[in-house]
């Protein structure tokens, strides 16, 4: 068994499935990144400004230590509130209230005017990011003093955000993710339904269920279906014609058959009784065989120029008939082609031109001109054979092309060349029109549409 | 008139060799056709009968080589399949008839003969020539309107002569074209046959249908075609 290749709509979904996914990761990743960066930014920046507050309160106090003289922000009063500062000097240090038991540990000793951020841990495990600044404070005699005042602030409060924001952001794009996957399967479900409807068809086709497919396909499609629908109808034309050739063939090997065994049950089985017969049989054969020539499907053809066989098959017919002296004029419009297998012209045309020749007497006349219609793209043809002979009277024309004209009617003549060409034309969708020639004559119309 | 048969079927070919024997002709004939263009090339072939049904087309390519080579006998040929692309195929290589199989000997004789009488210029299958009357169909000769009964060999003399009326034919094409390639040749027996066929068209020496060119052949005056 061979291994089925995975479908339209499972290569497509599978792609988009995975091209989501990597746009969905690269875009949660950035989004995270850029609020990361923003979130950590304001910290600093809430640092920075808790360090400007507290030098702008402080002072030195009487054991010669940097010490604030009010807390503005209430956070660093309470212990344990997230905020937390110290002021280190060489004369002693102070700590905020906050900071007491924490366990605080910044380790940056910045020089004056430099500013360090660091992060640390608490007694708790606490993670908190701490700012150094140092500053040189003057002091009433010209003295200068270096102190380093320092700030820190717990993270926890924001890390635990970016847990809820990371998961937000990927919670949210598994979502979109999944509506815009749902929405592609939709999207392709609607434009691959005329595919699954043609095979829905198609298997009813073979099911024998209809016996052709359908109208109203999608442009893309229709050239496809067209083809589809114009190759069932040649098989089926070409089914048609090899049913009604086996049957006539040997409906019409039955009589022989039944006279022979005649012939041989009255014990007259000579030479003489039995030949007609087998003529007739022969002849039969024959007739059948020139039928089941033709037959090549029309779907597939391409241009054939009229001009070549015709000219050869007026050269071949003067030989044959060379004790005529007929003047035979073929007029064939420049160009002139039509998609039709090169036997099964020659074919037509061969049998036409032969009546021609066989009833004409001194003109004939082939005229090839091109059949355009406003609904046809490729144009079709009409093949006028005319001859001077005695015509075909009105009341004998419909007998001449009748289907399925037995054997014994054909040796009469006339019949055979004319019904093989209309069951030929037939094949092509076309037909034989019988008229009366400028000449007097017999006028054979072979009508073949274009498409 | 020499025949060349081309016809890979053996019980075909015999069948038509000996018909066609029968009905007059000297018969060559070729089973293949390497064989067969040999023979159209090297013998004096007067026609052919060629059957398109050979392995590998080679009875198309024996009619092409030997039109190549200028050969103008007809060439008359058998299509088992009886389509017009197999017909003009044919004809386009240099054949000048088709006859579909299966057919009745004397239809393919009727056109045989037909493809001979054209090749010598006569339009029609009554050949005249003065007071005698050569009818092909039939094979009935007459003079004055009676008719003359003839042989078989005196037949295919006055045959061969009157298709060629106006030709000079050499005792040598005579012999080459009336006795098969095996038969023993002598142009004593042309002479003795001649004279009877004198005797019988002119009794009384009056009319002297048959001329006689010391050295060169005999003709026959063309008139009334």
């Amino acid at each position: 068994m061979t291994r089925r290749a995975p479908s339209l709509q499972r290569r497509l979904l599978v792609t988009l499935a995975l091209l989501l996914l990597v746009t969905a990761a690269v875009a949660a990743w950035s989004l995270e990144t850029l609020y990361r960066d923003a979130g950590l930014r304001a910290r600093e920046d809430v640092l920075d400004a808790q360090v400007i507050a507290l030098i702008a309160t402080a002072d030195i106090d009487a054991d010669g230590r940097l010490v604030p003289q009010n807390l503005v922000e209430p956070r660093l009063a309470a212990p344990g509130s997230g905020l937390y500062a110290e002021i280190l000097g060489s004369r002693g240090s102070w700590r905020s209230p906050s900071a007491l038991g924490s366990g605080l540990n910044l380790i940056a000793q910045p020089s004056a005017g430099e500013r360090q951020f660091e992060r640390a841990r608490l007694a708790d495990g606490t993670r908190v990011l701490g700012l150094s600044l140092g500053i040189r404070w003057e002091l009433a005699e010209g003295e200068t003093r270096d102190f380093v005042i320092r700030a820190a602030e717990s993270l926890e409060p924001w890390y635990r955000e970016m847990v809820r924001v990371r998961t937000g952001l990927i919670t949210g794009s598994l979502l979109l993710g999944l509506l815009l996957l749902g929405g592609l399967a939709i999207a392709l479900r609607f434009a691959l339904q005329p595919l699954r409807r043609l095979e829905t068809e198609i298997m009813d086709i073979e099911a024998g269920r209809s016996e052709s497919l359908g109208a109203g396909w999608p442009r893309e499609l229709a050239g496809v279906t067209g083809n589809l629908n114009a190759l069932l109808v040649g098989e089926r034309k070409r089914l048609e014609r090899y049913r009604a050739t086996l049957g006539n063939l040997a409906h019409s090997l039955k009589t022989p058959l039944a006279a022979m065994r005649g012939l041989i049950e009255r014990g007259q089985s000579g030479q003489e009784a039995l030949a007609p017969q087998l003529d007739r049989m022969q002849a039969i054969v024959q007739h059948q065989l020139k039928r089941a020539v033709f037959g090549s499907s029309a779907t597939t053809l391409t241009d054939l120029p009229v001009q070549e066989p015709l000219e050869q098959l007026r050269a071949a017919l003067a030989k044959v008939y060379a004790d005529k002296s007929v003047r035979a004029t073929l007029a064939i419009a420049p160009g002139t082609a039509y998609p039709i297998d090169a036997g099964d012209f020659l074919e037509l045309a061969g049998n036409l031109m032969d009546n021609a020749w066989k009833y004409g007497k001194r003109e004939i006349a082939v005229r090839a001109t091109p059949w355009t219609a406003a609904e046809w793209r490729r144009p079709g043809l009409v093949l006028d054979v005319e001859d001077d002979g005695r015509g075909i009277p009105p009341a004998e024309r419909a007998r001449v092309l009748e289907r399925g004209a037995r054997a014994d009617e054909s040796v009469a003549g006339q019949g055979i060349g004319l019904s093989v060409a209309r069951e030929i034309a037939a094949a092509y969708s076309g037909n034989l029109e019988i008229g009366e020639s400028r000449f007097g004559g017999a006028r054979v119309s072979l009508r073949l549409p274009g498409r | 008139m020499r025949l060349l048969v081309l016809e890979d079927e053996p019980a075909l070919r015999e069948t038509l060799a000996q018909q066609f024997r029968a009905a007059g002709f000297a018969i060559d004939a070729a089973a293949d056709g390497v064989e067969g263009e040999f023979a159209g090339l090297e013998y004096p072939i007067d026609v052919a009968v060629v059957d398109l049904g050979l392995p590998g087309r080679s009875g198309l390519d024996a009619i092409r080589a030997w039109r190549k080579a200028g050969k103008s006998f007809p060439v008359l040929i058998l299509t088992a399949r009886d389509s017009w692309q197999e017909k003009v195929t044919g004809l386009d290589a240099g054949a000048d008839d088709y006859v579909t199989k299966p057919f009745r000997f004397e239809e393919l004789l009727a056109r045989v003969q037909a493809l001979v009488r054209r090749s010598g210029g006569w339009s029609q299958p009554l050949l005249k020539s003065g007071a005698v009357e050569l009818d092909t169909r039939g094979q009935e000769v007459r003079v004055d309107g009676h008719a003359i009964e003839l042989t078989a060999f005196e037949y295919r003399l006055l045959e061969y002569l009157m298709l060629r009326a106006g030709q000079v034919i050499s005792k040598a094409e005579l012999t080459e074209k009336i006795y098969e390639q095996d038969f023993e040749r002598d142009s004593n027996t042309i002479e003795v046959f001649i004279g009877r066929l004198r005797r019988k068209l002119d009794p009384d020496g009056k009319l002297q249908p048959i001329e006689t060119l010391r050295g060169r052949g005999y003709r026959i005056a063309r008139n009334g075609s």
